[in-house]
């Protein structure tokens, strides 16, 4: 049961990356204007047309959309990208430079943001009328009101030009060796906003799961008994943790959006603004390989939250299959 | 505040926005893009009440004439999202079936593909229109509109009312019409209206790394563009007064979503 599920699962996975590259790789195909001119880059106006036939030969840029797509494909299996066309170096070896960057940032903040939201969220649903609870569900919503990278550039202000503390943006300081220190105090202002964007909203949604089961009849027999708080809310939590998951399965792919525009802002030179660059200098092979990775970052995040979902959750492993 | 003070509040303050934003042009006393090299960077006083940007432009009259193309796109977006989402959810959930299936397993590959990897992908070449802005944001957040409208829609096709309907032959397109559509569209508005809070935030984000909106129109985002090194420059005020702007905009929309989903007690 567990093999044929973890298989359908993977299968799913799949299909969207290749729903992804297919879609990403016919909508750069329509783009307006000559592939041969995105390849050359600024002063493609001055192309002329035994150039930009040399060009389309080179990168066989002649052949139909769909054999160029499948040989992308078949190469990308292979772990062959191609070349950026603004820096001439292999796409794989531009991202294998960047992803780690993005798995740190946001395995920090993914990590924090559990470890925050969980107890907070249990916390504020156990009491209902508490201070807590309240400040949870006004907090969530005012904090999902702020844009994210409008937050960084407050924080920006306030921790590194009025207080000096901490760096504005980079990975490290310039002509540092990129002590470990160094690289975390470059991580702290980008992990905050990232953390504190999302945390409020995974608490809130924990809280009224939380709230939710506290109604049921099982928690009343519990208190029925005297049972004690701790093994009560042990129970709850466990119940209450499936949606939870699933919530935040269901929102993982806005978050890694998210995680986008807080590494362009902050200039953290991993996936994110990587690809945002490659937007706006038309490096398509690199937009290409980007999207690419980030679809698989996506899947493979999916699938972690799935299979603790599998765990948690009896119901799910009974049945199988959602 | 009683719940439905609130909303009222929050009401009232949406609609003062939009209609400064409608009547713009006869209230703004600046041009919202003549330069005036020798104001540059003044910081808020008497006759530019919220400072001026690094082109001497007046912040103000930016914040209100930006707040027509953010809101423009925003409005837009989300209806073009709310059609497409009626339209794909009822097919799906009027006729049922393998297509049902299918349909909506389409959908879940296409809510786990993270958005903001398709508008990147389009705007690297549709860079340069606000239309396309808002043909970007609509196909990419009509998902939760069309499972809503398709659960809604299967629900209602159970109901005694609807079979009865369908059993005195009353015509489909007046079933799906008057039965199906109109008794789903209150479940649709509370995710309408995120829709519409997320679609200011698509449009702020975009700008503000300049890939939205063009550089030259005013919109909320595209002021922040600058707000990076405005900020550095020590010009606090020209970050500071749309992005409180945005938050309170949002921040009403979402007030009325949450208490709506009070109201009906449900998640």
């Amino acid at each position: 049961m567990t093999v044929k599920w973890m298989i359908k699962r993977m299968m799913m996975g799949i299909v969207v990356l290749i729903v992804v590259s297919f879609f990403s790789f016919w909508m750069l195909d329509q783009a307006p204007g000559n592939l041969a001119a995105s390849y050359y880059g600024g002063n493609a106006q001055t192309l002329n047309a035994s150039e930009i036939e040399r060009i389309n030969e080179t990168f066989d840029l002649n052949r139909p959309m769909m054999e160029r797509y499948f040989s992308w494909l078949q190469e990308a299996t292979q772990k062959n990208l191609g070349y950026s066309s603004k820096e001439g170096r292999p796409v794989v070896d531009i991202l294998s430079e960047k992803v780690p960057n993005t798995i740190v940032l946001v395995a920090v903040s993914l990590l924090l943001i559990i470890a925050l939201s969980i107890p907070l969220g249990l916390k504020a649903g156990m009491k209902k009328d508490s201070i807590l609870s309240k400040l949870v569900s006004n907090l969530s919503i005012i904090m999902s009101s702020i844009p994210a990278f409008w937050l960084g550039l407050v924080l920006i202000w306030l921790f590194s030009l009025q207080l000096g503390l901490l760096p504005s943006s980079g990975m490290k300081s310039i002509g540092s060796d990129g002590s470990l220190l160094d690289r975390l105090t470059h991580l702290v202002l980008p992990v905050t906003v990232l953390v504190v964007s999302h945390v409020g909203l995974y608490a809130r949604f924990l809280q009224e799961s939380v709230i939710v089961e506290n109604t049921k009849y099982y928690v009343l027999v519990m208190n029925a008994n005297g049972v004690d708080k701790k093994t009560i809310e042990r129970g709850i939590l466990k119940n209450a943790l499936s949606p939870y998951i699933s919530y935040f399965a269901m929102t993982l792919p806005s978050f890694f959006g998210g995680s986008v525009i807080i590494e362009s802002l902050f200039s953290f030179g991993g996936l994110g603004q990587l690809l945002v660059k490659a937007v706006s200098s038309k490096d398509f092979p690199v937009l290409m390989g980007g999207v690419l990775t980030m679809g698989i970052f996506v899947v493979v995040t999916l699938f972690i939250a799935d299979c603790i979902l599998y765990i948690v959750n009896p119901q799910i492993r009974k049945e199988g299959v959602r | 505040m009683s719940t439905h003070k609130k909303q009222m509040f929050c009401w009232s303050f949406l609609l003062v926005v939009f209609l400064v934003t409608l009547f713009s042009s006869y209230l703004t006393p600046y041009d919202a893009n003549t330069m005036n090299m020798s104001e540059v960077y003044e910081s808020p006083n008497g006759s530019h009440l919220f400072g001026t940007d690094h082109l001497g432009r007046d912040v103000l009259t930016r914040l209100i004439q930006g707040g027509k193309v953010t809101l423009t796109v925003a409005t837009v977006a989300t209806i073009l999202s709310f059609i497409i989402g009626l339209i794909y959810g009822g097919i799906s959930g009027y006729l049922g079936g393998v297509l049902d299936t299918v349909m909506m397993r389409i959908v879940e590959v296409l809510l786990t593909i993270p958005s903001i990897l398709i508008i990147l992908v389009c705007q690297a070449f549709m860079q340069g229109n606000i239309w396309s802005m808002i043909l970007i944001i609509g196909l990419t957040s009509w998902y939760t509109t069309a499972r809503m409208i398709r659960t809604e829609f299967l629900k209602l096709n159970q109901m005694e009312f609807v079979q009865m309907a369908k059993m005195i032959g009353t015509p489909s397109w007046k079933i799906i019409l008057d039965h199906l559509l109109r008794n789903s569209i209150q479940a649709v508005f509370v995710v309408t209206l995120f829709n519409f809070a997320g679609a200011i935030f698509v449009e702020v984000s975009l700008s503000f790394l300049g890939i939205g909106v063009p550089p030259a129109v005013p919109s909320w985002g595209n002021m922040l563009y600058h707000a990076q090194s405005d900020f550095i420059a020590g010009a606090w005020w020209i970050g500071l007064f749309p992005g409180l702007l945005i938050i309170f905009t949002v921040l009403a929309i979402n007030m009325i979503g949450s208490s709506s989903i009070k109201a009906k007690g449900g998640q």
